[in-house]
Formats: structure tokens, sequence, C-alpha cells
């Protein structure tokens, strides 16, 4: 694959277990679409190694997972350990949806990256990325 | 120019009033009065449109409007009770009786269930929606690996006709409806609730089972759907069929509106989606060799109200007569029963905010009054305030409850019948909504249906522009939500206590269905789930089977699995989801 530089960045987004609201992440794609990037969904009712083994077959830079049911606090780290055990440990991991502030600790300890909660400007989300892009481009030089 | 003699010349129309000297006399006000008044003080915007669909909005009605979209009182509203029941369906509005009073209820364990359903029926609620786990509603039994975490967690644990026993521990005397919201696997669930109140010795016609039974809003935009749509389609008419036929006090089916504006469905998208979903189970339930003045008056509609007023109240009234419309001219309905549709409204949750979340007792508030206003229907619900957070807490429960009263007792708004009837911009709304919902059903109908327009993803992706285009309004600042993109808070503290359930609720759970299964009489539950099979292949009516199936203490995901060997599973690509 290209250097990350030299293309967009490609996203995965994902529905982790039997939680099926799909507006927030719908509204995701489009906007991520709409700044250049490629986006691939995982469709509904995935579980963690089958949304780690995409994000590896698909060669993925950045996971996004959408939650809006209560089962974030077991599916999200079981995620990030199943991407860190696969090498794949560098890929940004994002949450997004109805996660408690108590939780974030947790959350973050287990390797999520970054959490957007419900209302999150999708313009602060398309920057992040761009940004974080840009860092991995200063870490490589 | 203003005076008597300019109306004295005038010719009045039937209902006493000249439009056309109206229109000038608007005409003459603009020029006159408000157009100096806009050039000093200019608008706070550039357009003023509806939340919803955008519609524009006039600085002012006149009964000139009302001519404009062709108003009839008549023929477009007539009288309260009585076709096309604009007005309400009931005929002394809410000056008999209020709406009944409902919250959404169910998480953890049925003891769990039992426990919150007795407070809430303590807090002045008469009626309680029994919503599931997403193992549940997805058709997976609690020690299934594929929903490890979510046991209990978005509502009750449902396993077998045990934990229905369980939670069924309540003062049945007080309760006079049962809600229950477990679409794909519904014949299962139906099967379940039945023998559970048979086991309770309850009587089925003390009261109103309401089953949601609405497979085809899942595929269109919820997602708990398990077998193809045509199965689906198939099971959900199973059970329609065998309510009217064993149980006819009792509700089959509810089209849930009120999924399709969560996922951003305008008015318009609202009532032509759910009407046409309606029509296909109609069309089903019709084939089975009842007919539609049997029919018609089973089905029920949940209707969401938005933050925009005047939208929630004309869609109400609109769906009201819309529902009156087709029945009539589309399927030849002759009683009344059969033309007036029966509604439950609710403020949304999507209006609710994660942040401030105190403002959202003010804002389900004056939701309440839209949905009071435009005609309750039989029952309301409203949400909790602090949703957006997570499920719900004790302290909600009971401000939720008592703004229903709030609303009943000391508005006034439930003291006359439709008192927003007459207003220049509601019955104007309204007429446009309405014609704009039947154009919009004509062209589903053309598809060849909601089944087609859900098999072709027509639904889906109309819904995921609306979802993206109304967020860019959000984001860009052309609607202004308080909170999120006006009069933020630089940081926030959060005060509000949080609904947790307990970890070991799920280990408690695997650890009772196992048990089940452990001591239960094996060659009995293998025999039943063939039968469940074998009636699925040959296309019988699932509910027999599923109730034998039940009462072997089979448990709701093998029953759910019995059926996914036969129909197999849906899977929806990012094109059928919309995405």
């Amino acid at each position: 694959m290209q250097p990350i530089e030299e293309r967009p960045l490609r996203v995965l987004l994902a529905k982790l277990g039997m939680d099926t609201h799909t507006v927030g992440v719908t509204v995701i794609a489009h906007a991520l679409r709409e700044a250049g990037m490629e986006v691939i969904f995982t469709g509904l009712k995935q579980t963690p190694a089958m949304v780690a083994s995409a994000a590896i077959q698909e060669d993925v830079d950045v996971v996004g997972v959408s939650t809006l049911s209560a089962g974030h606090t077991r599916s999200l780290p079981t995620l990030a350990r199943l991407l860190r055990e696969a090498g794949a440990g560098d890929k940004l991991l994002l949450a997004g949806g109805v996660i408690p502030e108590e939780d974030r600790p947790l959350l973050e300890e287990a390797g999520v990256d970054r959490i957007f909660t419900m209302g999150a400007d999708t313009r602060d989300i398309v920057a992040y990325l761009n940004q974080w892009r840009a860092t991995r481009r200063e870490e490589r030089d | 120019m203003n005076d008597e003699s300019a109306h004295s010349t005038a010719n009045p129309t039937r209902s006493g009033v000249n439009e056309d000297a109206i229109a000038a006399e608007a005409e003459r006000w603009q020029n006159d009065t408000r157009g100096p008044y806009v050039n000093a003080n200019p608008e706070r915007r550039e357009e003023f449109v509806t939340q919803a669909l955008k519609w524009s909005i006039n600085p002012l009605y006149t009964p000139a409007d009302l001519e404009a979209v062709d108003f009839d009182y008549m023929k477009d509203l007539g009288f309260p009770g009585e076709y096309p029941y604009t007005r309400g369906t009931i005929p002394n509005g809410h000056r008999s009786d209020f709406w009944t009073m409902t919250q959404v209820t169910g998480f953890g364990k049925g003891e769990e269930w039992s426990k919150r359903a007795r407070y809430m029926l303590d807090q002045g609620l008469s009626g309680l929606i029994l919503e599931y786990d997403l193992a549940t509603t997805n058709g997976y039994d609690s020690d299934d690996p594929l929903v490890e975490g979510e046991v209990g967690r978005a509502g009750m644990a449902l396993d077998s006709l045990e934990d229905l026993e369980q939670a069924f521990d309540l003062p049945f005397d007080q309760l006079k409806y049962l809600m229950s919201v477990c679409n794909a696997p519904q014949p299962v669930n139906l099967a379940m609730i039945i023998a559970a109140l048979e086991k309770k010795g309850v009587d089925p016609k003390d009261l109103v089972l309401h089953i949601v039974n609405g497979i085809l809003i899942e595929y269109t935009c919820v997602g708990r759907y398990i077998y193809p749509p045509q199965d689906g389609l198939r099971l959900a008419t199973d059970c329609i069929e065998y309510i009217i036929r064993h149980h006819p006090n009792w509700a089959p089916i509810s089209i849930i509106a009120a999924q399709l504006q969560p996922a951003k469905a305008n008015p318009v998208q609202e009532i032509a989606f759910s009407l046409s979903i309606a029509c296909a189970y109609i069309d089903a339930t019709l084939q089975r060799g009842l007919d539609i003045d049997t029919v018609a008056p089973y089905f029920h509609f949940v209707i969401n109200v938005d933050m925009d007023f005047f939208e929630g109240v004309c869609k109400l009234r609109a769906f009201r007569k819309c529902w009156a419309r087709l029945m009539r001219e589309r399927y030849g309905a002759t009683t009344p029963e059969a033309m007036k549709i029966r509604m439950m409204t609710s403020p949304t949750t999507t209006a609710l905010t994660l942040q401030q979340p105190l403002n959202n007792i003010g804002r389900l508030a004056i939701m309440a009054t839209a949905c009071a206003l435009g005609g309750a229907g039989e029952s309301m619900t409203t949400p909790l305030h602090d949703e957006a957070h997570s499920l719900p807490a004790e302290e909600a429960i009971r401000v939720g409850a008592a703004m229903q009263h709030i609303v009943a007792h000391e508005t006034g708004v439930a003291e006359t019948i439709d008192p927003l009837a007459g207003s220049y911009y509601v019955e104007t709304l309204t007429k446009q909504m309405e014609t704009a919902a039947f154009a919009e059903m004509e062209k589903i109908f053309d598809m060849g249906g909601a089944l087609k327009a859900i098999e072709s993803g027509y639904f889906q992706r109309a819904l995921g522009r609306e979802q993206y285009e109304r967020n860019r309004d959000l984001e860009e600042g052309r609607r202004k939500w308080v909170g999120v993109n006006h009069l933020k808070l630089a940081e926030e503290k959060r005060q509000i206590d949080i609904f947790r359930l307990d970890d070991s609720v799920e280990a408690e759970q695997i650890s009772k269905v196992r048990d089940l299964r452990a001591r239960r009489d094996q060659e009995a539950v293998d025999r039943a789930l063939e039968k469940v099979r074998e009636a699925a292949r040959s296309g019988d009516n699932m509910v027999p089977p599923c109730l034998d199936a039940v009462r072997t203490y089979a448990t709701h995901g093998e029953i759910c699995s019995a059926m996914r060997d036969v129909f197999g599973q849906h899977r929806a690509d990012s094109q059928l989801g919309g995405i």
C-alpha cells in the first residue's frame, strides 16, 4: 500500500454486537467520504474478532466503532486487544455513540485512542483524523 | 381603505370570509405596515423553514392560504370521532378520559423488571412497555457467545418461559395494557407471553396485550432482523392472523413510525413509509381470508413528535386523515372502526441532548404538549430526560410520569377538542402534509409496495440521505440546538445519576438458562423444535408450534434457530443499510 500521505485515509466503520442503531455511523460515513476518505462499513452484528479481521484484511488506517447500547465496556477492550495481538495496534481506534463519561478511563486504558460522544461535530472528527495522519507522517519522516 | 365599506362590498364564501378581500388586505398590510418595519428591523434569518421538511414558512397565514390549498372544512376536518378523523378519533376528545399514560421499562432479569414495573404502576401509570435486551430481539439466548456484554442491558433478558413467569409477578388488576417489543422473533415472543399469562391464571380478556410485530421497520432502519424480508413479513402475518382469530381483544401489530423519525424520516416520509408498510401487512393478512373491516381496526401506530411544534401537531392530524382515506379509497373499508387510526404518541428521544441534560425536561414538556394538542390518541408514552446519557434512572421515571399529569391537569390543552383546528397555519400545513404523503405513497405502490421498497434499499437510502443532511443543518448552524451548537457551556459537570445494571446479571442469566436446559425434558424439546421447522417449511401458521415449543421450555434462541435452519438469515450490505 502507498504511504499514508499519498492516498486517502482508509476507515473501517463498525457496529459491534447486537446494537443496531445506525444513524450516527451513517452520518459519519457520509461526512468522511465527503472529506475524501475511503469508508468501509462492516454491516451489523459483528463480533470484535470479525471487526479485527476485517480491519486487517482491508488494511485500514482507522477503525471506528459506533456503540449505542451499554455493551461497550466489554466489546471495545476486546477489539483493542485483538488488534494488538494481530500486530495491528498502530491502527487508530475510535469509539462513538452513547458512552458515559465514567467509562472513558477504562476504554482509554484498554486502547481506545479517542471517544466522540453523541453530538460530536463531524468536522471535528475529520480534523482530528487529518491531524492524526499528519502526525503519522512526521513520525515516518 | 381599511374601513367597513371595503368588507361590505365583499362576497362572503360559505365559511363567512372573503378570501379575495383578505388577500388584498394582506398585500396592503405588507406594503404599509410590515414592509417598512422589516426594512428597519431585518429578519433574524434569510429563510424560515420547518425543522424536518424544510418547507418554507410564511410570515403570516390568513384564510387566503387555506383557499390556496383548497381547504374545505367539511371535507378536510369534519367532526371528532367521524371521517376523516382529522379532529381526532374520539368523539369527546380527552374530556371523558385522558390518554393512557405509559413509560418504557424493561431491563435485567425477570424479577427486576417486575420490581420496576410495580414502581411505575405506583407512580400512576396504567400501561407498561416491555422491552427486551438485544440478545432477545435478535433471536439469541443469553449464553450465546455472539451476545456477550448485552445480556439484560438494553432491556429484559428473555430466554425461556421461566423468565416471563418471574416478570409477571405483577398486580394485573392495575395493568390495563402491556406492550411487548420483540419484532424479528415475534411468534416466539407471543407464544411466551400467552403461556406465561396462562401460568399466572390471567384471563386474556382482562388486559390488552399489544405486540409490536414491526419487522418491516426493522429492515428499513432499526436493524434487529433475523430472517429475509419476505419471511419476516410472513411471521408477522402469522401473529396478526393468530391474534385476530384467538384473542380478538388484543393488538397484534404496531407500526412504529416512532422508529422512522429517529432515523430522520421527515413527517411526509414518516406517514408514507409507515402507511405503505401497514398496507404490506394488510395485503398479506387479507390473503389469509380476513376482510378489511375486520383487519384494519387491529392496526396501531406509535408516532413521535419532534421539537418543531407545528410539524408535530400537523403530522398527527394528517396521519389520521391519511389512514382514513387509505382505508376507504384503497381498500373499500366501510366501517368507522376500520377508518379511524389507533395511535400512541410520544415525545422523541432524538430531541434530547447529552449536554445540559436537565434542559431535556423542558423539551419533553413541550413535545408532550404538542402530542396532546395534535390529539394524543389512546395513549402517550414519555421518554426520560437522562436517556441521552444512559438507560433510565429512577428519579427520571418519576419526573417523566409527573410530566404527563402536568400536561393533562395543569395546562388546559385537553379541555376542548382539537383546540388548534382552524389555525390558518395549522390547517395549511396539515393539508400540505397529507397531499405530499399521498404522492409519496403512490410512488411506493408503483414500485410494488413496501416490501419491494425494502428489498431494493429505497427506504434505507432515502433515510440515509436525510440523516446526513439534517446533521449538516445542525453543524452548519441552520438549526440551533441548545447545549449542542447554541448556549454551549465551556465546561460541564454532570449532575444526573445514571442507572447501571450490575454485571452479575449476565452471569446469573447464563447459569439460569443452562440450568434449565439440564433439567427439562430434552426429547419433548427436540420434538417440538422439529415441529417448528416443519411448520416453517409448510407455510402453516407458526404461532401454535411455537406455543407448543415454549411449553416444553425450549428456549427463545433455540426456537429462533429452528426457524433460521429453514429461512436462513438476512444480511444487509451498506447499500441495503443506506450507509
